[in-house]
């Protein structure tokens, strides 16, 4: 009788225990989301709704205005521009880092050398392209790419995160099947296209979500290599609403709200590859 | 035996196959840009026709430029103020996120990751809007409650505070997921054997959790440190850098150095100072990382 008593108040304290930590984990979640939430509110209010007290979260007059004027600024081709980068990018970037992550794990007990030549990628994670902006213009002009949409995708594509995902993930799978594909006289590139490329389409799909975002996010390239307005991607058409006289917010708040589109679609549709991928390698550029 | 010999000749060429199109983009735009720096550090190059060897004079020029002591003393003393929080912060979310008394994980994980997605810019944006001096919301808020509103903008206390909070909102998240797979390998045996000794939530969490979360620890710890220096675009969304340079960090004084100023030699100077310290960072991240690897 007794025991039983404490039972139900176990249970009753283990309720209250998840009703209220629900409550703040949920609290937590509505203000992580709340200012893209008022961000969001905000771009279909009008500048008469914008500009003045008091406020409310949802727009009084709803208008689209804001909208319909950055696309008659031209923004239907910086998304064209950000799309082209973005998937080009990250169709060079998926290519290349699965064939160079193959080698690296297939030949690794054969030639001696394969750890040195990944231990040359890794200087690429000790350093962050940011520090190395200015020669970098200086070889993309040299290479006459400057105000080209290739001088600012071929720069990044080689990731050594991607490298080093598809690297691991090829050092997992048993050398039997790649052996076993030579045997059958499969040439070295068609084993990997055809027998192992196949096996994994886990790194790729990781891979690929996350190199869109960041091509699709990329700002200081963008910045410093695309002069001419018909070359911008979205990032750089966003900030260029950033003026010295300060924010032409009307104008922005949309923009904005355009350029999260693409990168919340694609997370809410794959997200356990995010997840899996974050888990993976800590991927982060 | 000749056999073997071409077999090996046929995947030597086969690698370097391979690999050749990572390297030579690799080469292109990371060592060749990597030597060019230290190359430009000794020189006048204005980036366009300019180009004289100056010796030393463009280090000796930074040890007595006071912005550039203002702009690396104000990039550590951001970084240090907001590492704890992009700690503690995800820390704390990844525990409710993995807690058996929160229902909905999914979602909640979800809700909170979003933020994860914004670049940097439109991230600063979003915060800014919310911060902005007139008419917005923090500053209605604060008159309704009967404050005075405050020049988020212009004091450059307030506008370190603004592009703080939006940095750490647009991080929380990926730290939280780090925090989560630290947390789920943890061994539920000790936990539960902690919890039949008598352990309370508390005393678990001080003496089990954070002691075996050490290493996830210490990797939040290190990619944060470094997303922290290197804050640039964030602030171009919040401050651009003022008021003045009272928000400027260092690769922005390096960019405005280099693509404003037109002082490529002086800027790759500074840019080779901020590579030290990276390269400390990434070395101290290697040693560690190893020796816990041998454990």
């Amino acid at each position: 009788m007794k025991e039983a008593r404490t039972d139900m108040g176990n249970t009753i304290h283990a309720r209250r225990k998840t009703l209220g930590m629900t409550i703040v984990a949920y609290g937590i979640c509505l203000i992580m989301v709340f200012p893209i939430i008022w961000l969001v509110f905000s771009s279909f209010k009008g500048a008469g709704e914008l500009f003045a007290y008091p406020l409310h979260l949802l727009p009084r007059h709803f208008t689209v205005s804001n909208y319909t004027k950055v696309f008659e600024n031209g923004f239907f081709r910086y998304i064209g521009n950000s799309m082209y980068l973005a998937i080009v990018g990250t169709l060079i970037t998926l290519v290349i880092s699965s064939m160079c992550g193959y080698a690296l794990a297939v030949y690794r007990f054969e030639l001696s050398y394969t750890n040195k030549v990944f231990a040359v990628f890794l200087l690429g994670t000790l350093i962050p392209g940011e520090t190395l902006t200015i020669p970098q213009v200086s070889v993309i002009s040299f290479l006459g790419l400057y105000n080209n949409i290739w001088g600012v995708i071929l720069p990044v594509v080689t990731t050594t995160t991607g490298i080093f995902l598809f690297r691991q993930h090829y050092m997992s799978i048993p050398l039997s099947f790649v052996e076993a594909a030579r045997i059958d006289g499969s040439s070295e590139f068609r084993t990997f296209a055809s027998v192992m490329l196949p096996l994994g389409t886990s790194p790729l799909i990781t891979l690929a979500i996350f190199s869109f975002m960041w091509r699709w996010n990329d700002y200081i390239l963008p910045l410093l290599v695309l002069s001419n307005q018909e070359n911008y991607t979205i990032q750089i058409a966003i900030k260029n609403y950033i003026g010295f006289n300060g924010v032409d917010w009307s104008s922005i708040l949309s923009a904005s709200v355009i350029s999260i589109i693409p990168v919340i679609v694609i997370f809410i549709v794959l997200q356990r590859y995010f997840m899996e991928g974050i888990a993976a390698a800590g991927v982060k550029e | 035996m000749k056999g073997s010999h071409t077999y090996r000749h046929v995947h030597e060429w086969a690698f370097w196959g391979f690999v050749a199109p990572s390297l030579v983009l690799f080469f292109l735009f990371f060592l060749i840009p990597l030597v060019l720096s230290v190359g430009f550090s000794f020189t006048d190059y204005d980036g366009w026709k300019r180009l004289n060897f100056v010796g030393l004079a463009n280090y000796a020029e930074m040890f007595q430029d006071k912005n550039f002591y203002y702009a690396l003393g104000r990039t550590f003393r951001y970084t240090l103020v907001n590492l704890p929080f992009k700690v503690f912060i995800p820390l704390l979310f990844a525990m409710l996120a993995t807690s058996s008394y929160v229902k909905g994980k999914g979602l909640a994980r979800t809700l909170i990751y979003i933020p994860v997605l914004l670049s940097a810019l439109v991230v600063g944006i979003t915060i800014n809007w919310m911060f902005s001096a007139e008419y917005g919301l923090v500053n209605f808020l604060i008159q309704k409650m009967g404050g005075k509103p405050l020049q988020w903008a212009l004091n450059s206390n307030l506008a370190t505070f603004v592009i703080s909070f939006a940095s750490n909102w647009s991080s929380a998240g990926f730290y939280m997921i780090i925090f989560m797979g630290g947390i789920t390998n943890i061994n539920r045996d000790l936990l539960e054997a902690a919890s039949i000794d008598g352990a309370n939530s508390r005393q678990t969490f001080f003496h089990i959790t954070l002691p075996l979360l050490a290493p996830t620890t210490f990797l939040v710890v290190l990619l944060s440190t470094i997303n922290l220096l290197k804050e640039y675009a964030l602030v171009q969304g919040v401050t651009q850098g003022g008021p003045g340079l009272r928000t400027t960090f260092i690769i922005q004084f390096i960019i405005d150095k280099g693509f404003k100023q037109m002082q490529y030699g002086y800027a790759s100077a500074v840019s080779f100072i901020a590579m030290i310290i990276f390269g400390i960072i990434a070395f101290v991240q290697f040693k560690v990382s190893n020796e816990g690897g041998e454990n």
